[in-house]
């Protein structure tokens, strides 16, 4: 059995800056892996541990994507090798675009059971591209994934619904996104880092998955930078606690909030 | 009428898409609702004034809504509508996705305007989790919005018939068990007071503590994502941010909160922020009214005492 975890490569926007015109120079906001991939990982390899299965790691990114920091992070938390495309042209692709990359990067590495990915990525967080991409690939796609185990005709899930859980039985190809808590994602240990220097990486042309162009065109009239709320900033230091909640209480008190 | 943008809403079985309704209207063009799931769902969406209610049948009872995805692509991609709106759930997503797919462009998340440029669909959205904001035009194909579903449809007058169109879900997946989960009801996004508390807290004991702080402001508890979905401590309903609840108070508090900005986001819309943090450095303090920095163990008890002091 092959399973698929997806990953991003990604900057917070936490770091970036942004002008007043509404341009994001992501230049001090470095990339790493995004915060809620390791949570798939973990459920991928907790998976192939019990069923012989391999974990592949698959993403679409910038060039960043294929650094050896990025290769070492995501192959020493239980992946087992990387297929991915790394192309400055895709970091500002849309979810669709990107989703069909993934699914031509999917179907070069043959039968996949089950693809894995995140609750949604740092930077876009949309949690799109990932139900997309099972469009793409004609197999459902369902969220809210908490655990997953192997049964004699497929696979068996559980997850979250609104107002409750729900399990399922899958035969045939799922993309499955996990929520945040579905599993504590292991810390790479020094053996780990280094067993993942020797993990295989395929790198792909973006040119040679011949995806095809969008037919919908969209076009960038103008950007800003959202004015949020002026604040007032009255920051205290509260080494004396008693005194300083009451000058606050007291300030909350004459505008009339409390 | 030329300024107006033909849209296409899509259900996915949960009829409080009222939001999505509300969001169509102001473009007053045709409304057709693709309703994927119970009959039950298609009949309330019908009464809420939309011109067409194109139904996708019964499933079966084991069926997953998702399944219905390429089918309701098949109809959007007949059908050729200016806009198409649908949740932005995990579900509507994944029916949005194949709509995505077969019209051949993305999908938009965070909208907040949809408006016709002479013959150009016109969009205004948020990037990056609210950092930056742009306009786009999009042509060759529907603008594919994925929206907040608001509340319960309002009901106008007479209910648009509903047309049942033969449909086959896919087949592959079925629901073997469901449980209704002990039902959290906390209406943070009214509530005019909120307590929020985050990973400063030591040990889920001590939320004692900021439960006698909201009681004595006469507030709500909320709190950052990683109490929710990470140790557990609070419901995940309670939850402040852009992948959880919009809080619009005269009053937030915000206790051991950082303040990332995932989590400000829903923030946002306060009147008066408060930061209680010990890291004078913390980005919430760039984003507050009045900032205590100190340790929340000893600040808290003294808000307490001084909101129980009279004026
Ligand atoms: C795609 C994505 C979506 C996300 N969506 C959300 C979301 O919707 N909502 C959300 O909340 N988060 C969200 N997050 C997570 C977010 O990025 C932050 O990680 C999270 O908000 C941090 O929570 P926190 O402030 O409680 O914890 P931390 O960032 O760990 O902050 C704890 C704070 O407590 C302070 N502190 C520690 N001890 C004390 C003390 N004794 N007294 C006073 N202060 C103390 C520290 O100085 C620190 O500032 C999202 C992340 C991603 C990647």
């Amino acid at each position: 059995m092959r399973v698929v975890a997806l990953y991003k490569w990604a900057p917070n926007p936490q770091d970036a800056q942004v002008d007043p015109e509404g341009i994001v120079d992501w230049r001090r906001a470095t990339e790493a892996l995004s915060e809620y991939d390791p949570v798939a990982f973990e459920l991928a390899r907790g998976f192939a541990d019990l069923t012989g299965a391999e974990v592949i790691g698959v993403t679409a990114g910038g060039s960043a994507a294929s650094s050896s920091l990025a290769r070492k992070t995501v192959l020493s938390r239980g992946v087992d090798r990387l297929v991915l495309v790394a192309d400055d042209r895709l970091k500002a692709a849309d979810s669709t675009t990107l989703a069909a990359v993934l699914a031509s990067l999917i179907r070069r590495i043959g039968q996949v059971d089950v693809v894995l990915a995140g609750v949604s990525s740092v930077d876009v967080n949309e949690g799109q591209v990932s139900m997309t991409l099972a469009a793409h690939l004609g197999w459902i796609g369902l969220g809210g994934i908490r655990a997953l185990e192997a049964t004699d005709q497929g696979l068996r899930v559980d997850r979250d619904v609104p107002g409750g859980r729900e399990t399922l039985t899958l035969a045939g190809g799922a993309v499955l996104t996990t929520v945040a808590d579905a599993a504590v994602p292991r810390r790479a240990g020094m053996r780990d880092i280094l067993a993942a220097a020797k993990k295989p990486v395929d790198v792909v042309e973006l040119d040679d998955l011949g995806v095809p162009a969008a037919h919908v065109v969209v076009s960038r009239v103008a950007t800003s930078r959202p004015d949020n709320a002026k604040r007032q900033h009255v920051i205290v230091e509260a080494s004396e606690p008693a005194a300083a909640a009451a000058q606050v209480i007291s300030a909350l008190r004459q505008r009339n909030v409390l | 009428m030329s300024a107006a943008i033909d849209t296409w809403i899509i259900v996915a079985d949960d009829a409080a898409v009222g939001g999505l309704i509300e969001f169509a209207r102001m473009r007053a063009g045709r409304l057709v609702a693709v309703v994927a799931g119970r009959k039950s769902v298609a009949d309330e969406v019908a009464t809420a004034g939309v011109d067409r209610v194109i139904w996708l049948g019964q499933p079966p009872e084991a069926t997953p809504v998702e399944a219905f995805a390429p089918e309701v692509a098949r109809l959007v991609g007949e059908g050729l509508p200016r806009a198409v709106l649908g949740p932005d759930t995990t579900a509507g997503r994944a029916l949005l996705g194949a709509v995505a797919v077969r019209c051949g462009g993305p999908v938009f998340t965070r909208v907040s305007a949809l408006e016709l440029d002479g013959d150009r669909v016109v969009l205004t959205r948020i990037l990056f989790g609210g950092i930056a904001e742009c306009r786009e035009s999009v042509d060759g194909g529907p603008a594919i919005l994925a929206l907040p579903s608001g509340g319960h449809v309002i009901a106008t007058g007479i209910p648009t018939p509903v047309e049942q169109v033969e449909a086959s879900p896919m087949t592959n997946a079925e629901v073997v068990d469901r449980r209704s989960a002990e039902l959290v009801s906390v209406d943070l996004p009214s509530a005019p007071m909120v307590v929020g508390i985050g990973r400063g807290l030591k040990a889920q004991a001590d939320l004692t503590l900021i439960e006698e702080l909201a009681t004595a402001l006469g507030a709500e508890l909320g709190c950052s994502r990683p109490l929710a979905e990470g140790v557990d401590w609070m419901p995940k309903e309670r939850y402040i941010g852009i992948s959880g609840q919009h809080i619009a108070p005269r009053l937030y508090m915000a206790v051991g909160i950082s303040g990332q900005l995932q989590h400000m986001f829903g923030a946002r819309d306060s009147e008066v922020i408060v930061a209680v943090n010990s890291d004078a450095d913390a980005p919430i303090f760039a984003e507050c009214d009045y900032g205590l920095v100190g340790d929340l163990y000893r600040i808290v008890p003294a808000l307490v005492a001084a909101l129980k002091t009279p004026r």
